[in-house]
Formats: C-alpha cells, sequence, structure tokens
C-alpha cells in the first residue's frame, strides 16, 4: 500500500526516442503539498518526464502513479486532478482575456455562474481588470505568464506541473509567479515544477537533479549544499554534473 | 455536452476574428466559381481555320460559307500559300487549316471524287481531335445537302434519305454550365473543409495550445466534434451560398431533392472533415498542411470524373477511380442536379461512399492520438 | 552599392539547408509533377471512345437491323437492345447504362416506300454538353453512311482527308510536360518564396539579419537563389521524365527554351518578392500566392482548358497571366520547333510583365526594408 501522503510515485520510469533515451530509470515520490524542483540543463530529460506524467507520453517502461492513478492505464482520469503550464502559455492569442479564461473554465465543465465568479476572481488577483477585453497577444510577457498559471488552476486541481514557466520573463516578474506559487503551495497543491534556472531551484522545498536523462540527485537544497560543503546552489550544480555528470 | 459547446464557441470566435480566413471562406469560393465554371468547360469554340483555297469558285465558295456561320470556326483569312500554314501555326496564329484542291468543282461536277485537306495543329491533341470531329460533321451534313440538291434536280424522285432527330435530355440548350456548376460544387465542399480543419488543428499544434488541451479531460470526441462542427456548418453555409450563385447567376436548373443532396453531402462531409484530421497528424506546420491538402486535392480531382472522363482512362486508372470518394459524389451531385435522380438510382455511389467516409473518419479519429510525439 | 559574394553564398547555404530538411514538402514537390504527368498525359481524353447505344426497334425488319448493324460497325458504338416501354428510358441514363437511346420507328419500312425521309429519333444524354455534341456528331457520320451505302446514288461528291501536325497521335502528354512546368515553376518560384520571407518576418528572425551588416539586397539575392536551382532542377526533371515515358519530342533550340525560361522564373520570383512584402503571415503569403498567380495559371493561361473557348471577359484577364506566354513559348519551342521570330509576340509580352514586375518588386522591397 502506498503511503496517502506521497502523491506522485515513479518506479525506473524510462522513455526511449529511438535509439535516444530521454528519461533514463527515474525513480521518484513527491509528497502532498511539496513543491518539487527539476534542475537541469536543456535537453536534460525534464520536459519528457513532466509529458509522462501528464499522460502526454507513453512510458517505454517503468511504473508511475499520479494521485494513485496509474499513467499507463488511468492517464485520462489523471487530467482532472492535474493542472499543466508549458513554456509556450498555450494561451489562445487572437482572443481576449476573459474568453480564454471562459474557454479553459468551460472545458474543465465549470458552469456559467462560476465562470462568472472566476474571471472576477483572477482579474482581482492578477490586477487585469483593464485587460479583461483585450486579446492576449498584446498582453505584457509577464502578465501573459500568470494568465496561463490562472487558466491552468481554474479547476483547482490537487497537482500543478509546470514547464519551465518562467522561461524568457524578467526577473521581476519571475519573483511575483513564484509569490503566486508558495500561495497555492500553502493552500495544499502539490507543485512540480522543471526550471535550468539554478537560483529557482532554491525556492524548491525538494530538488532532484537532472542529466542526461538520469537523475543524479535528489534532496532539499540545504541538505545539497551542506552534503557536498557549497555555499550556493550554482556550485552544487556545477560540482554535480562534473562529478556524476555523463 | 457542454465542453464541446465550450470548444465550438472558441472556434467560430477565432475564425470570425482571423479575416484571412474569412476571406478564404466566403468570398475565394464565390470567385473560384465564377472564373472556374466560364473557364473550366470542355466545349472546343472559335478555332482559328485558315481556309487555302486553290479553286476559287462559288461552289468552294459556298462550302467555305458552311465552316463560317458556326461559333466552332473562326475563319481567319484566305491564301493561295501552303507554306503559310506551317508558318501560322509555328506563330499560334490558326490552328487549323481547309485546303481546297484546283478545280474543285469541276471535278465535283465530273464525280472525280476531289479531296479536300483538313490539316490541325495536334499540340493540343484533345481541342484537334474534337476540332476535326466538328469539322467533319459540319462538311458530310454539307455533303448531304448538297448531294439531296444534285440529286433532287438530276434524279428521279426514288431516292430514300434517313433523318436523324435527337432530343437532348436533361440540357437541352447543352449549356457545359449545367455540367461543370455542380461539379465545382464538389470541389468546394473537398478543399474547404480538408484545407480548414488540416490547418486549423496544425495551427494550435505550431502554437502549442493543442497541447495545452490535451492535458484537460476533454475527450477526443469532444475535442474533435469541438473542431469539426464549425467547420461543418460553415461547409454546409457554403453550399447554400454556390447553389444560389449558380442557381441566380448561371441559371442551373436544379431537379434533383434538396433534402437528398443535404444528407449525401453530410456524409461525404466525414470523409473530407476525416481527411483534413488525417493531414493534421501526419504534418508539422501549416505550410507542410496545406501542401499536403494541396496535392491531395488535385490527385483526387483529376479521379473523380470532375473533367476528364472516367471511362476514357486506362483500366488501371479506372479502377483506382473507385478508391476515390470524391468519385461517387461527383456522380450523386451531377445526377441529382440534372436527372433528379431519387436515392434509388444513386444507390451504387452512395454506398461506397458512406463506406469510405466511416473508414477514413473511424481511421483519422484514431490516428488523432491525444499524446504528443 | 556593392554585393558581397561571400555573404550571398552564406544565406543561399542557409536558405539551402531549411529547403533539404522539410524533406515532406520536397517530397511532394517532386511526387506531384509525376502523378500529374500520369494522370494528364495517360488519361485526359475529352474525345470519347465508347458510346452506350440502346435501341427501341419497334420496326424489327432487315432494314432496321441493317441500320443497328452499322452502328455496330462503329467503333465508337456499343448498342444493345432494349425491351421496356420509351417512357421509361429514363431509367437508363438514371443507372448510366446507356449514353444515347436509338428508337426507330415501327412504320419505319413502310415509310422508305412511300416517303423520301424517314425520320429516326436519338435521345441523347446531355447532362454533359461536349460528350452530347459529339455524341451527336458521331451519329450524324454514322447515319450519313447508311445513307450512302443505301442509296447508289448518293455516293460521296468529295473525299476529307485529314493530318494532324506536330502531335499525329493527338497524345496529351505532349501538351502538358510543358503546362506543368509551367506550373511548377511558379509554384516554387512564386508560393515557395513568398512563404519563406513571410515566415522570416512572422518570427521575428528578418529583424536579426537586417541589423547586422548584410546588406538587404543581398539577403534577398541569397535568399533567392536556392529557389532557382530547385526550380531548374525540378523543370529538367519533368522534361526527361516526359522525354523518357511518353516520348515527348524536343524540336526547338533549347538555349532559346532556357534563356526565356529564366525570364518566365525571374517574373514569377518578382511577383512572390511582391507578395511577401504585403504579407505579414505566412497563411496571407499562401492565400495571395495561391489566389493571385497559381490559380490563374491553372485556369486562365491555356494549360488545360483552351483560351479561345472561354467567355471574352476572361480572355480578357487571361492577357495579365504571364503563364500564358510562357505556354505558347515552350509549347511552341518544343513541339513545333517554333523559331525566336515566329515567338516575337509572347516573348516581348512575357519580356515587358518580367520588367515591369522587376522594377515593381525593387521598387516595394527598397521601401519596405529601410523602414
Amino acid at each position: 500500500m502506498k503511503s496517502p501522503d506521497i502523491i506522485v510515485k515513479t518506479e525506473n520510469l524510462t522513455r526511449q526516442f529511438g535509439r535516444f533515451t530521454a528519461v533514463n530509470q527515474v525513480s521518484i515520490r513527491i509528497n502532498r503539498g511539496e513543491i518539487f524542483g527539476f534542475l537541469g540543463a536543456n535537453g536534460a530529460g525534464k520536459t519528457t518526464l513532466i509529458r509522462m506524467l501528464c499522460g502526454l507520453l507513453k512510458p517505454s517502461s517503468g511504473e508511475a502513479t499520479v494521485a494513485g492513478l496509474d499513467i499507463k492505464r488511468e492517464s485520462e482520469k489523471i487530467k482532472q486532478k492535474i493542472g499543466y503550464m508549458s513554456q509556450h502559455f498555450s494561451l489562445y492569442n487572437d482572443l481576449t482575456v476573459k474568453e480564454n479564461i471562459e474557454f479553459y473554465a468551460g472545458i474543465y465543465g465549470l458552469n456559467r455562474k462560476q465562470i462568472f465568479q472566476k474571471q472576477n476572481e483572477i482579474s482581482k488577483q492578477l490586477q487585469m481588470e483593464p485587460y479583461l477585453d483585450s486579446r492576449t497577444s498584446d498582453l505584457p510577457l509577464g502578465l501573459k505568464q500568470r494568465l496561463a498559471l490562472a487558466t491552468a488552476l481554474l479547476h483547482n486541481p490537487p497537482i500543478l506541473f509546470l514547464d519551465e514557466p518562467t522561461s524568457g520573463v524578467d526577473p521581476r516578474a519571475r519573483r511575483s509567479f513564484w509569490e503566486l506559487i508558495y500561495q497555492k503551495a500553502a493552500q495544499g497543491t502539490t507543485i512540480f515544477v522543471t526550471t535550468h534556472f539554478i537560483d529557482e531551484s532554491e525556492y524548491c522545498h525538494r530538488l532532484s537533479i537532472m542529466d542526461n536523462g538520469r537523475m543524479i540527485a535528489i534532496d532539499t537544497p540545504e541538505s545539497m549544499k551542506k552534503r557536498y560543503k557549497k555555499k550556493s546552489m550554482q556550485e552544487v550544480f556545477g560540482f554535480l554534473i562534473r562529478e556524476k555528470g555523463i | 455536452m457542454q465542453r464541446m459547446l465550450t470548444m465550438i464557441r472558441k472556434e467560430f470566435r477565432q475564425i470570425f476574428r482571423d479575416r484571412p480566413m474569412l476571406v478564404i471562406i466566403f468570398i475565394v469560393p464565390v470567385i473560384q466559381l465564377l472564373i472556374m465554371s466560364f473557364a473550366f468547360t470542355s466545349e472546343v469554340k472559335h478555332i482559328s481555320c485558315l481556309i487555302v483555297d486553290f479553286d476559287n469558285t462559288p461552289m468552294s465558295r459556298d462550302l467555305i460559307h458552311s465552316l463560317h456561320h458556326t461559333e466552332q470556326f473562326d475563319l481567319t483569312e484566305m491564301t493561295t500559300d501552303i507554306r503559310q500554314i506551317d508558318e501560322r501555326m509555328k506563330r499560334w496564329q490558326v490552328q487549323m487549316a481547309l485546303i481546297i484542291p484546283p478545280h474543285f468543282s469541276r471535278d465535283l461536277e465530273r464525280h472525280l471524287n476531289p479531296q479536300c485537306q483538313l490539316i490541325v495543329d495536334g499540340v493540343d491533341g484533345n481541342t484537334a481531335g474534337v476540332a476535326l470531329g466538328y469539322a467533319r460533321g459540319i462538311l458530310s451534313n454539307f455533303q448531304e445537302k448538297w448531294t439531296a440538291e444534285l440529286t433532287a434536280s438530276s434524279f428521279h424522285n426514288d431516292v430514300h434519305i434517313i433523318q436523324m432527330t435527337e432530343r437532348m435530355l436533361y440540357n437541352p440548350d447543352l449549356r457545359s454550365q449545367q455540367f461543370m456548376v455542380p461539379g465545382i460544387v464538389v470541389i468546394l465542399l473537398t478543399i474547404l473543409p480538408m484545407m480548414l480543419s488540416a490547418m486549423s488543428l496544425v495551427k494550435e499544434k505550431e502554437v502549442g495550445t493543442l497541447e495545452q488541451l490535451m492535458v484537460t479531460p476533454l475527450k477526443r470526441y469532444q475535442l474533435l466534434s469541438g473542431k469539426l462542427i464549425p467547420f461543418l456548418l460553415l461547409s454546409f453555409f457554403e453550399l447554400f451560398i454556390v447553389m444560389s450563385v449558380g442557381i441566380t447567376v448561371f441559371k442551373i436548373s436544379m431537379n434533383g431533392s434538396y433534402l437528398l443532396l443535404a444528407c449525401l453531402a453530410l456524409i461525404y462531409l466525414m470523409t473530407t472533415l476525416g481527411l483534413g484530421i488525417f493531414i493534421s497528424t501526419i504534418t508539422h506546420s501549416q505550410q507542410q498542411s496545406m501542401f499536403v491538402a494541396w496535392f491531395s486535392m488535385i490527385f483526387l480531382i483529376l479521379m473523380s470524373g470532375f473533367f476528364i472522363p472516367i471511362e476514357n482512362m486506362p483500366l488501371l486508372l479506372q479502377k483506382l477511380t473507385y478508391l476515390n470518394p470524391m468519385r461517387y459524389f461527383m456522380t450523386i451531385v451531377r445526377d441529382i442536379f440534372q436527372k433528379g435522380s431519387s436515392l434509388r438510382f444513386l444507390l451504387k455511389e452512395a454506398i461506397p461512399m458512406t463506406l469510405f467516409g466511416l473508414m477514413i473518419f473511424t481511421l483519422s479519429v484514431f490516428k488523432f492520438q491525444k499524446r504528443v510525439q | 552599392m556593392q554585393l558581397n559574394g561571400h555573404r550571398i553564398r552564406t544565406v543561399a547555404r542557409k536558405e539551402w539547408y531549411h529547403i533539404l530538411y522539410d524533406f515532406r514538402t520536397l517530397f511532394i514537390l517532386f511526387l506531384m509533377p509525376v502523378v500529374q504527368l500520369i494522370m494528364l498525359g495517360y488519361a485526359l481524353n475529352l474525345e470519347i471512345k465508347r458510346v452506350d447505344l440502346a435501341v427501341l426497334d419497334y420496326a424489327r425488319s432487315p432494314e432496321s437491323t441493317h441500320l443497328v448493324n452499322t452502328f455496330k460497325g462503329s467503333p465508337f458504338f456499343h448498342p444493345f437492345p432494349y425491351d421496356g416501354s420509351a417512357a421509361n428510358m429514363d431509367h437508363l441514363f438514371k443507372t448510366h447504362q446507356a449514353h444515347a437511346a436509338m428508337i426507330v420507328p415501327s412504320d419505319f419500312d413502310r415509310q422508305q416506300q412511300r416517303e423520301n425521309d424517314i425520320s429516326v429519333q436519338f435521345l441523347i444524354d446531355a447532362s454533359d454538353a461536349n460528350r452530347a455534341t459529339l455524341i451527336q456528331n458521331y451519329c450524324n457520320r454514322i447515319i450519313a453512311e447508311y445513307n450512302q451505302n443505301n442509296t447508289m446514288s448518293l455516293s460521296s461528291l468529295f473525299d476529307l482527308r485529314s493530318t494532324i501536325y506536330f502531335n499525329p497521335d493527338q497524345k496529351s502528354a505532349y501538351f502538358f510536360v510543358p503546362g506543368i512546368i509551367a506550373m511548377i515553376l511558379i509554384m516554387i518560384s512564386t508560393l515557395l518564396t513568398s512563404i519563406t520571407i513571410a515566415r522570416e518576418k512572422e518570427f521575428g528572425t528578418i529583424e536579426q539579419i537586417l541589423v547586422s551588416p548584410i546588406q538587404s539586397q543581398e539577403i534577398i539575392i541569397g535568399k533567392v537563389l536556392p529557389y532557382i536551382a530547385l526550380a531548374i532542377m525540378e523543370a529538367s526533371f519533368i522534361l526527361l521524365l516526359g522525354m523518357i515515358i511518353f516520348d515527348v519530342p524536343f524540336r526547338g533550340n533549347v538555349i532559346l527554351l532556357m534563356m526565356l525560361t529564366t525570364l518566365y522564373i525571374i517574373t514569377a520570383l518578382c511577383l512572390g518578392l511582391l507578395i511577401s512584402t504585403q504579407a505579414k503571415t505566412q497563411q496571407i503569403a499562401m492565400m495571395m500566392a495561391i489566389t493571385l498567380t497559381l490559380l490563374p495559371t491553372l485556369m486562365l493561361s491555356g494549360l488545360i482548358f483552351p483560351i479561345a473557348s472561354m467567355p471574352r471577359i476572361l480572355q480578357w484577364i487571361t492577357y495579365l497571366v504571364p503563364a500564358r506566354y510562357y505556354l505558347l513559348i515552350i509549347r511552341g519551342i518544343m513541339l513545333k520547333g517554333s523559331g525566336g521570330g515566329q515567338l516575337l509576340e509572347p516573348i516581348l509580352l512575357l519580356g515587358w510583365f518580367t520588367l515591369f514586375f522587376f522594377i515593381a518588386a525593387i521598387r516595394r522591397m527598397n521601401t519596405t526594408l529601410e523602414r
């Protein structure tokens, strides 16, 4: 029996594309309410791993469950329980902010009243009243990113997958984005985030470092620094890639 | 159900906000219909014809005159220089030449069977063949008339000639638009749904929104029907526009049942929308999907009997056309329009078309996975 | 303005890789002409070869049988007896069993005794007007033949001999190989170039290049060169295919054709560049290229349907389609062996178009790029 507190669990999860192994025997356990980070260079296998957990890709071998559901057999049920936001922000540029919210809320099965409520809530929270009726393509990047996050959370999912959510956004916007993430985690949402910004990894409760499809370390940022006797995550990352990387 | 409606509403919003798209949907087809139905005619008219008359007698002029008063031939000029024929053809000035030999009328009266010669530019083999056919028809009619006159005056009255009376069924005025416009309707009902559905799915793929939709609980059938129903409705609207233009501008007569046409069109749209989904699964950019769609279009049109009669094709190609769903719908639409055929007469086409539609649609729906590649 | 050959080569190489990596498009570009060539070369035959003729013979006499046999003797007609009533003949046409029907009246013989003219009725399925006209002509000919055989005094007055120049077997491949070349050249030169430039605009990469020391003319030349190469390769590919599979002849001057083809390619490229200056996105570029060049080339240049048969207004529009002139040139040179002097008119007109579009494209490019 798995413990009720473990919400994402993988066992030797592997994915190959032809001869190339993108994710190589990754085993992790993530607890409810955790902010779990995946740090790695581009091409380390982070996106592939996230896509498998969201049911977008079938694993080549290994097992995984998300919210107690098997990713191979119950991927459609998983989709009710997760929010997902990728680096493309995936909003419709030709629709207005309001219409985007309305659309995704409708997809998640919210009714008219709930949709209206959500629109108000989001516009207050993100201070985007003036933008509600403008095209999404006209929004500043940081705002677009927060709107994408808000749409991914419309159905209050217990787990949120973020795939490099902050790439291309300026530092100030990044900070306010992380504030939102903390709020959500405090409300009990489990957050699974990939990044290639090393400074962001310090914000995570626990962290896993990936290189060439393999997981080379997993721990809290604090104990990593302690264990390898380094002052910053920057140094830890450099050290690990040199020592354990391929 | 509500999810599907959300999807449909979003799709309509996007279409109506996209100006180029609106032009593609509402204006381009009408222009295409107007131009195609005038340009795509299998009639051959105004063949420029050079006359080389060595005889130059009332009889030879009479013969020339018989060609003159037709829509098929334009007599450019007369010459007695035989080398002009080759020269003029190389300059694209004439397409046909009629040579009347010297002493034509004298030989005619002496029953010496003089020989006239027709020379045709064969570069466009079809026009050449048709032109020859016309000319032979006109000249042999003329010959008959002449014979009748000659014999009537010189012989006694026991000659029996069979006369032909003909009735042109379904299209008594022999207007080629009556044939082409329904064909163009079929083509538009193919291009539009196929291109639009393929391009709109690929566009979402390019932008990344498709991936976002895939991680939502939206079911595959909800996603696809949300995508396809707007295009289905638009295609019907298109059918309506094109038919009204055809009926008002081209005075096409519609002799069959509108309901039957609509039902069979619905079945056919399953095929074309299915092909659109299929194309979207094998391509990665709008440019590619447009190319693939364009290519399949040309292939389907050529093999549909739209302007190349199927029974004229080599046997192997004829057999291949049975795999072309457009072939069936082409016959169906033309028969409903012109002959007013009821379903009973169209089963031979409707059944294979339905099977193809079901097959293509199911296959492409299965090929469209809620996963990334 | 000093152009740097090295920089042009760099841009050209990059563009060439773009072309090679998109193998789907490349595959289609080479497969499409092959399919079209085979379909149009083997299959496009508007002449009818087979007429299924239902015969409703009320007379059933030796004379009427003789008439039917005259039809049987022709290679076109496949007569078959029909026993139903005349009112039900509709079925035959609706089920596509017959293209035409002949009704021989019951007093066929007696009429022959009494009167001069005997009338035999033909019903022709005219849903395809062209086919109906041809069937009517065929019937006319057979009837004339029957009359001649039957009435000794009606021997033919004069003979009609026909000769077909340049393409005695009337192979449609002769006609379509040049046509497909004209179309594929437009497709590559106008459609593909306008789309690639629009793509760079859409993705913003063109600004990246514009801030680099490279001159805008160098970019344009570099981008366009690989497409010229591709276009020439495809044209030769189609030409060879036509010559090998269909024995299409080449009777004229190769160098003359190559020079004039270059003229045509330049015209098409300039059109592509003009479109790309107007279009902001790939989709718009695609749409403009298709409606402004591809469709007119396909429908209004004489590629498939003869211009002379079109209504007047449409004929005037065809004067604006450069492919119209190029088709006269390539078909003239390849199939008729026409010389430059004989094709002076289309050559001059094409030349004017080239000049016009070239100047227009250069001016538009300069104003849009400098902005």
